[in-house]
């Protein structure tokens, strides 16, 4: 009976969470890309009606194109630095055997204890201090140090997961340690490896806190290029721009699920 | 068929000595059964063979040729994980091919013999399946497939039946010893079970703290034991410290030996004494347990010393157990079966 009842209770619990979070989370994207729709010039909800105008607008502004097309190319570059350094990095985090491997646990994580904003301002003076302006190249590095963690943390759950007895197993059968990595390890690290490379790009690519500090005045990305309109825009312009960002977004999630399954991201 | 030689293998893990001076002699196409307690380092020596451990001293030789320097991957020593450590993102027929793929064997040939191999395990029609979609038993048939199809010249099993409940276990260790003769191949076991240990091997070595105490035929393990603790822990045994003079033991019914005079102990198989009634010559003592098994009557017998000696003899039809409290005599069956160890034998 007791169990039943906390069966039922959990049950409400789970419903209201849910409801809450699609209240919280969905209505508001919900609200703004009706809002895209506005045909006017300005902000309203409900539309007065239903227009493709501001889509057209955010699609001519060269402008916004060029920061979407920074944002893209960091983005990928994001992507690659921290999937090129998070895996090998996990690897000896996991299976390496030397002193002082906690510490670089702690040394490799430790970033994401840190805010955005400091990482960003620290890479700033840092790069100050050889007279290293802001640019594409900073962006990326601050970028990478910002997702690294995320990286590491991931492919090391999944590392972890692993049976080191495989690799035995595989040279048992006569493998190379290469041919070992690459034909058992790797194949079962690829879920995991493509759940961070997705976090990853999103992160990178709608990255504020960070990129306010370490981007180009003169190519800035999306989301800093934004967050300056929104200062001087008020028209159902910015509105269109978050459809778009999560129709984006959206895509990449479907992508994600389609090739690897909804439930074995990020294990 | 190879013969696989240890010679005078030690390995230490800090200050734990896992393995003492271990030797062992598998003639080609036999099998041998690593036997001994939990922690005892048998799966210490059976990874040494592999490759997987580095042992500090000692040897590994197969058909005469010292393979010890050689990295895993070039042994030639397939090794059946305890938990078969199948390749879970390969099919079943990916993972018996893995070894060939790996050596850029030619398409035909690997369909050829991993066809072979699966239908030496009776597994033809699952080659499209993944691991995960197999029960136990017949991935354990997967990863001996996966083994015997490079053709190796040794393969190593190390608990190879423990997953299995007990039905499929016997099952299994009866086919696993046949395959193993149709191809006659070296084959070395590990198991903690005596009876499987019988039932598999052409020779058993007793393990005991990371020493190989004897080795040798099942039932030479049986009915000679070369230490106290291989006597006890193959089978049951009494084991009663007695004194040597002039060849014989100073026991009611003196047993010879060769052994030189003094402190000595004796080991008596529970099925080699009886009890009978009255004083005849034999160890006086009094029933103090007895239990029914149908084929034995099992006794514990209080004769005045630190254990109660244990009895098991044949139950004749109709026929049940002597009272509690009875007072009896024991008597050895036959004197030669009775086994006389010096004391340094007699550790347990
Ligand atoms: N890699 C290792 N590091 C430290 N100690 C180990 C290692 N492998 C085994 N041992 C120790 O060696 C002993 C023998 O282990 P093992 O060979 O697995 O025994 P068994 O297979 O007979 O149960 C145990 O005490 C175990 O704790
Ligand atoms: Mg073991």
């Amino acid at each position: 009976m007791t169990q039943s009842l906390f069966d039922r209770i959990g049950k409400a619990v789970l419903i209201g969470l849910a409801c809450l979070s699609i209240l919280l989370l969905v209505g508001p994207s919900l609200i703004v890309i009706a809002i895209s729709f506005e045909p006017r010039g300005y902000i309203a909800f409900p539309p007065s009606g239903f227009s493709m105008h501001w889509y057209g607008e955010v699609f001519q502004n060269r402008q916004l194109m060029d920061a979407f097309l920074t944002s893209l190319r960091v983005a990928g570059l994001v992507m690659l630095v921290c999937l090129a350094l998070g895996i090998p990095a996990a690897f000896a985090a996991i299976r390496g055997r030397f002193g002082g491997k906690s510490a670089l646990n702690a040394f490799l994580l430790s970033p994401q204890m840190m805010p955005g904003m400091v990482i960003g301002i620290a890479t700033l003076f840092f790069g100050a201090y050889f007279a290293w302006r802001q640019s594409d190249l900073m962006l990326v590095v601050s970028l990478s140090v910002f997702c690294l963690p995320f990286v590491v943390r991931i492919v090391m759950a999944r590392l972890a997961a692993l049976d080191p007895g495989l690799d035995e197993a595989s040279a048992n059968l006569g493998a190379g340690r290469a041919q070992t990595f690459f034909r058992i390890t790797l194949p079962q690290l690829a879920p995991s490896a493509i759940a961070a490379a997705a976090f990853t790009f999103i992160e990178a690519f709608d990255n504020v806190t960070v990129a306010l500090f370490t981007s180009d005045v003169r190519a800035r990305p999306l989301p800093v290029e934004l967050y300056y309109l929104v200062q001087f825009e008020s028209t159902p312009m910015i509105a269109a721009i978050s459809a778009l960002q999560i129709g984006f977004s959206l895509i990449v999630l479907v992508i994600l699920a389609r090739t690897i399954g909804l439930d074995r991201i990020g294990r | 068929m190879s013969d696989l030689e240890i010679d005078r293998l030690s390995k230490r893990y800090g200050k734990l000595q896992v393995l003492t001076d271990c030797n062992l002699m598998a003639e080609g196409g036999s099998v041998v059964t690593l036997l001994g307690p939990s922690g005892c380092g048998k799966t210490t020596l059976l990874r040494s063979i592999a490759g997987f451990v580095e042992p500090d001293a000692g040897r590994v030789m197969v058909g005469g040729r010292d393979i010890s320097m050689l990295p895993p991957n070039r042994r030639e020593v397939a090794y059946v994980f305890q938990n078969y450590a199948l390749f879970p993102h390969l099919t079943v027929a990916q993972n018996v091919a893995y070894g060939l793929t790996v050596r850029r064997r030619p398409r035909a040939e690997i369909a050829r013999r991993v066809d072979e191999a699966l239908g030496l395990v009776a597994l033809s029609d699952f080659g499209g399946r993944y691991p995960k979609q197999m029960s136990g038993g017949q991935q354990q048939r997967v990863a001996i497939a996966r083994a015997l199809v490079l053709e190796p010249k040794v393969l190593l099993l190390d608990e190879p039946f423990n997953a299995l409940d007990a039905q499929l276990r016997l099952t299994m260790q009866v086919e696993l010893r046949k395959l193993i003769d149709r191809i006659g191949i070296t084959s070395i076991f590990v198991t903690h079970d005596q009876a499987e240990a019988m039932i598999l091997s052409d020779k058993v070595a007793v393990m005991h703290g990371g020493q190989i105490e004897q080795l040798a035929p099942p039932l030479q393990i049986y009915d000679r034991p070369s230490t106290s603790f291989v006597a006890d822990f193959i089978g049951r045994a009494n084991i009663m410290p007695v004194q040597v003079r002039a060849g014989r033991t100073d026991t009611p019914q003196p047993v010879p030996t060769p052994r030189p005079d003094g402190p000595a102990v004796m080991i008596v198989r529970p099925e080699n004494f009886e009890v009978v009634p009255g004083n005849v010559a034999g160890w006086p003592g009094r029933i103090g347990f007895a239990t029914a098994l149908g084929a034995t009557i099992e006794y514990e017998v209080d004769c005045g010393m630190p254990e109660a000696l244990r009895v098991s003899m044949a139950r004749a039809p109709g026929s049940g157990p002597l009272a509690q409290g009875t007072d009896v005599t024991l008597r050895l069956r036959s004197t030669d079966g009775a086994i006389v160890l010096g004391r340094g034998a007699a550790h347990v």
